[in-house]
């Protein structure tokens, strides 16, 4: 397994590639690590944690997640205070492994294989460009990657429902105590009266609505969009659907809207999923696109939409506002299909024909997985065993690429 | 002389998954994976539908 | 083998710190010091990591060196580290299951951080019920199966035949079963298939060649198969092909046996005639052009509803994929849709769906409360975006029905011993993970007969279910773990409440004896039938009654 790295170089022809693999350099000794923690523990250095979009933080020493695999803690180099060139190294003094090295270098693997398959999966669809929905500007409308950490058990909030708009509060208010004090000692007034009041706002606010319970769901966000992505990103309706469904689990009193133009429920299990969604969970289904989602005083989402089944422009007030980001190619597969030769479709993801949907240009180079197009979780484990197959079978003709 | 192993690109479910069924049929497998940790998404998700059941 | 004197049993106890993850939060020293208070424990040894090479070689060593015939590792998940430690004591001459594991990290240390002397104590408690439970480990065996490296698939639709391919190409012989006098099940009677824009005898007829050229590959057509015997690795099958019977060995089976259109008799006035399936309209585009200058096709008939509930998947694209060769032909023909959601998922179909629009097919909703009415030459039904009825001309009504599944799944199921749900797709051994398996080992499940698909879909399921078995088919040869359950048959009194319980149809009764054997292939030692069995006949060996009371009882004597 060569986690954190990257192809570099590549050549030859099925039966025979050749790839230079880059393998970043930790600066831990993987063979000595045995992810006790203690390092990350004691790290004084705090960043936002990407793993969590930003919704907490982790330490310069750091492993994405607990059951991460390979159980291997890395040094962000971008924050370490040694590899900034300051002075610090106490991941190194209290690593009873010895296995902090910030000596460690890149490195270059060559590997020779017979087969190649790319599975380089998606992108979230960034929908601060979608400007009238206002992510990244209103504080309690998420992406649904977002909602996922925020529902679970291992996510910065323990699975609680918490707003945005109150977690960033309760960092803000940590601040302001200490901002007071400082202008309390600087005797300024005019400022402490100012953070006081800043203070008192925000007090309110986290105590007057601290947990989700209204919830908007608005589907197709870049997806079926011909400014953005036309096609459709499959899975965001189900996966809309069972946040919801497991928003109500957390919270009895939990009431949400999926804004949807047509619910796709294609797989197995999934229309009744949906069904009990409504009748259990209590979910509401509303056929519209929603325009535009604006914020009140209480920084409450507001959205405005057609509903067509009523006729009528309306518009709803709610507590938190999750967008179902389209599905989009993986920012890396430009620079990997050229390296490759690989042919990409229109839309940037890899070529396959409809007949033959795990082969690529390229004979012995596969694909499977959201590379080749949005896919759901039990079509994507189908189509990499698909994709094994096709492998093997190269290797096991001895480097011949048979027809599909 | 013919290679008898494979390159996977991206270890996310897809990959992980092409990678064990090989690796269950005796062929050497090499997963690589940009990111410090296998498991892509998924392991950003809490739970999957329609089973509820959880992700890791 | 004799039984070993209590006397004899000499209990090695290895304590892991876990880095910080255990020593942190638990009081160490005072863990080891109970440990050797315990009865049989001869010896103790914490490790800061008993899993690290330092650890598992100081276990190999200790083991003849303290002469232990138990060892214990207090540490993490046997989820993750049993079979790890494990094969250190195989390596060191001790059976692997006299091994037992406490995890007082997950278990304990995780849970109760914030209190040292309760967490401690709770340790204690787990350390001695594994100290109680191994000192009643008895050694067990793995036993060796045979393995025929060949595979039978039921089913010469488009899965089917990918699978015998992947198969055949991989080099193990393939007997491709399928009941029509040729192969190629659905695609047959279908006109030109989208995205692709061929018809669909191209995909078939290519397959079909390349399959009959193949040596590996044995193709039975008007064959089916009569009875299946055996387990993983070891089936005998009963193929029936034109009259006569052929028994073949074989390791594995895949289970493509497709599905079937519904036909919709009694709904919107079916015919077959003026009101018809995309089915029979594809056999009428088939044979040129239809005369229909208004043509209706209405969604969900008889799926998304009380009876069937499931979506079927392919019927949205097949009517948008109509609806385009219907204009393609004449663009005169005015084409309306009645649907309820549109389920063009994914980038190809989603195309499809636009390219309809631009041709100037019409699209309606209609609420399943207030479904369209067919009459004499049109369609009514309630336009919700207009708030009235509307009446749509249509010479021609065309019903979009699901696929159901196949008459004989019952059959099937019960000789394979493998589950179907409500509506009679195969169900497979995980929805999310493990969707070409079955829970039983040895059998692999693609295309419709798990549940309606693509040509693509069904392509890269075959592909995959082939995958799957070639798992199976690449080893040398299969071993059984030896936590496997067995029934004692002089007290088996033959009531099948194990048979009921096992998930894995592990578990035969023998009529003619009145008694219930595990076949200890298939068991994978869940423990239900000994849970259940009213006479305790059944037991699971490394699980027994008598090894689980002595747990209890430590445990409630501390």
């Amino acid at each position: 397994m060569l986690a954190y790295s990257e192809v570099t170089e590549f050549s030859g022809e099925v039966g025979n590639f050749r790839a230079k693999v880059h393998r970043k350099a930790r600066y831990v000794d993987a063979s000595r690590c045995t992810a006790c923690g203690a390092c990350a523990e004691k790290c004084p250095t705090k960043v936002p944690n990407e793993f969590n979009f930003g919704l907490d933080e982790r330490k310069a020493i750091y492993k994405d997640y607990a059951q991460g695999i390979p159980s291997v803690y890395t040094i962000d180099p971008n924050t370490c205070k040694v590899l900034q060139g300051g002075k610090c190294g106490v991941c190194a003094k209290v690593c009873q492994a010895k296995a902090v090295d910030y000596e460690q270098k890149d490195s270059d693997v060559e590997l020779n294989v017979a087969a190649v398959i790319v599975s380089t999966g998606y992108e979230l669809f960034d929908a601060t460009q979608i400007p009238e929905y206002g992510y990244g500007r209103i504080p309690n409308v998420i992406s649904s990657l977002e909602m996922e950490r925020l529902l679970s058990a291992g996510g910065p909030t323990k699975g609680h429902l918490s707003r945005p708009s109150a977690i960033r509060g309760e960092v803000r208010l940590k601040e302001l105590e200490k901002l007071v004090k400082k202008a309390q000692k600087a005797e300024d007034q005019t400022q402490v009266e100012k953070l006081q009041k800043e203070q008192q706002w925000l007090e309110e606010h986290i105590h007057k609505c601290h947990t989700a319970k209204k919830l908007g769901f608005i589907q197709c966000v870049g997806s079926r969009d011909f400014r953005f992505h036309k096609y459709c990103s499959s899975y965001c309706c189900m996966h809309s659907i069972k946040e919801a469904i497991i928003a109500r689990e957390h919270e009895q009193e939990t009431q949400s809207y999926i804004f949807y133009m047509d619910l796709r429920t294609v797989g197995k299990g999934f229309e009744e999923y949906k069904v009990r969604g409504a009748n259990v969970s209590g979910l509401k289904y509303i056929r519209g696109r929603v325009a535009e989602v604006t914020q009140d005083a209480d920084l409450n989402p507001v959205v405005s939409y057609e509903d067509t089944e009523q006729r009528r422009v309306v518009s709803m007030t709610l507590d938190m506002v999750i967008l179902a980001n389209a599905c989009s190619p993986s920012l890396g597969i430009v620079k990997l299909s050229e390296l490759l030769g690989l042919e990409l479709e229109e839309n940037k993801f890899v070529k396959t024909h409809p007949n033959r949907p795990l082969d690529t240009n390229v004979p012995g180079i596969f694909t499977c997985g959201c590379a080749q197009g949005p896919l759901d979780i039990p079509e994507s484990v189908a189509q990499a065993s698909s994709a094994a197959a096709r492998a093997a079978e190269v290797v096991m003709t001895g480097g011949r690429a048979l027809a599909v | 002389m013919a290679s008898k192993e494979v390159l996977i690109i991206g270890g996310g479910i897809a990959g992980m998954q092409a990678a064990l069924d090989l690796g269950e049929m005796g062929i050497k497998v090499h997963l690589v994976e940009k990111n410090p940790s296998i498991g892509g998404k998924m392991a950003q998700l809490d739970k999957t539908f329609p089973t509820n059941d959880c992700t890791i | 083998m004799k039984e070993q004197e209590p006397s004899d049993i000499r209990i090695g106890v290895f304590v892991c710190d876990c880095g910080s993850n255990i020593a942190g939060y638990l009081d160490m020293k005072e863990l080891v010091e109970y440990s050797k208070t315990l009865p049989h424990v001869a010896f103790v040894q914490e490790n800061l990591y008993t899993c690290s090479e330092g650890g598992i070689n100081e276990i190999k060593v200790a083991i003849p060196r303290e002469n232990l015939n138990r060892v214990v590792v207090a540490s993490c998940t046997p989820r993750t580290h049993e079979p790890l430690f494990q094969s250190a004591c195989e390596e060191a001459g001790l059976n692997p299951y006299l091994f037992e594991m406490a995890n007082i990290r997950d278990q304990c240390s995780w849970v109760h951080m914030r209190d040292r002397e309760k967490g401690t104590e709770r340790a204690k408690a787990q350390i001695g019920m594994a100290v109680a439970k191994a000192a009643q480990l008895k050694a067990l065996s793995r036993i060796q199966l045979g393995l025929s490296h060949r595979a039978v698939v039921i089913g010469g639709g488009v899965s089917g035949m990918s699978a015998a391919m992947a198969l055949g190409n991989m080099g193990y012989e393939v007997d491709l079963v399928e009941k029509q006098d040729r192969l190629g099940g659905l695609l047959n009677d279908l006109n030109t298939i989208l995205p692709a824009n061929e018809p669909p005898s191209r995909l078939v007829n290519d397959l079909v060649g390349r399959l009959e050229e193949n040596p590996k590959v044995a193709i039975h057509t008007k064959a089916v198969v009569k009875k299946a015997e055996g387990y993983v690795g070891n089936y005998v099958v009963t193929i029936s092909e034109d009259g006569t019977e052929v028994k073949v060995k074989t390791g594995v089976i895949v289970v493509a046996v497709g599905a079937r259109v519904l036909k919709p008799e009694g709904l919107f006035g079916y015919d077959g005639k003026h009101v018809v399936t995309h089915f029979e309209l594809e056999a009428m585009m088939r044979q040129g052009a239809t005369e229909a200058k208004y043509v209706a096709i209405i969604q969900c008939v008889g799926s998304r509803c009380a009876e069937r509930t499931y979506c079927s998947r392919i019927c949205c694209m097949t009517a948008v994929k109509n609806a385009i060769l219907l204009k393609e032909a004449n663009p005169e023909t005015k084409v309306t849709i009645f649907y309820r959601d549109m389920q063009m998922y994914g980038v190809e179909n989603e195309d499809m769906f636009r390219r309809s629009k631009e041709l100037g097919v019409r699209y309606v909703t209609f609420d399943p409360e207030k479904p369209p009415v067919v009459e004499a030459d049109h369609v009514k039904v309630h336009h919700a975006r207009m708030g009235k009825e509307i009446t749509v001309p249509a010479d021609l009504v065309v019903l979009s029905t699901p696929l159901i599944a196949q008459e004989d799944v019952g059959e099937i199921s019960t000789m394979l011993k493998v589950p179907v749900n409500e509506n009679g797709w195969f169900l497979e051994g995980h929805v999310k993970l493990k969707p070409l398996d079955f829970a039983t080992d040895g059998v692999y499940l693609c295309g419709n007969a798990r549940f309606p698909s693509t040509i693509r879909e069904a392509i890269a399921q075959g592909l995959g279910a082939a995958s799957r078995a070639a798992g199976v088919l690449s080893k040398e040869a299969l071993f059984t773990s030896g936590i496997v359950a067995d029934i004692n048959a002089d007290t088996c009194c033959g009531c099948l409440g194990c048979v009921q319980v096992c998930p894995y149809g592990a578990i035969n009764y023998f009529e003619d004896r009145g008694v219930c054997q595990v076949n200890k292939v298939l068991c994978k030692g869940c423990g239900g039938c000994a849970a259940t069995c009213p006479s305790s006949s059944a037991r699971l060996d490394g699980f027994s009654n008598q090894q689980i009371y002595a747990q209890i009882e430590q445990a409630l004597a501390g």
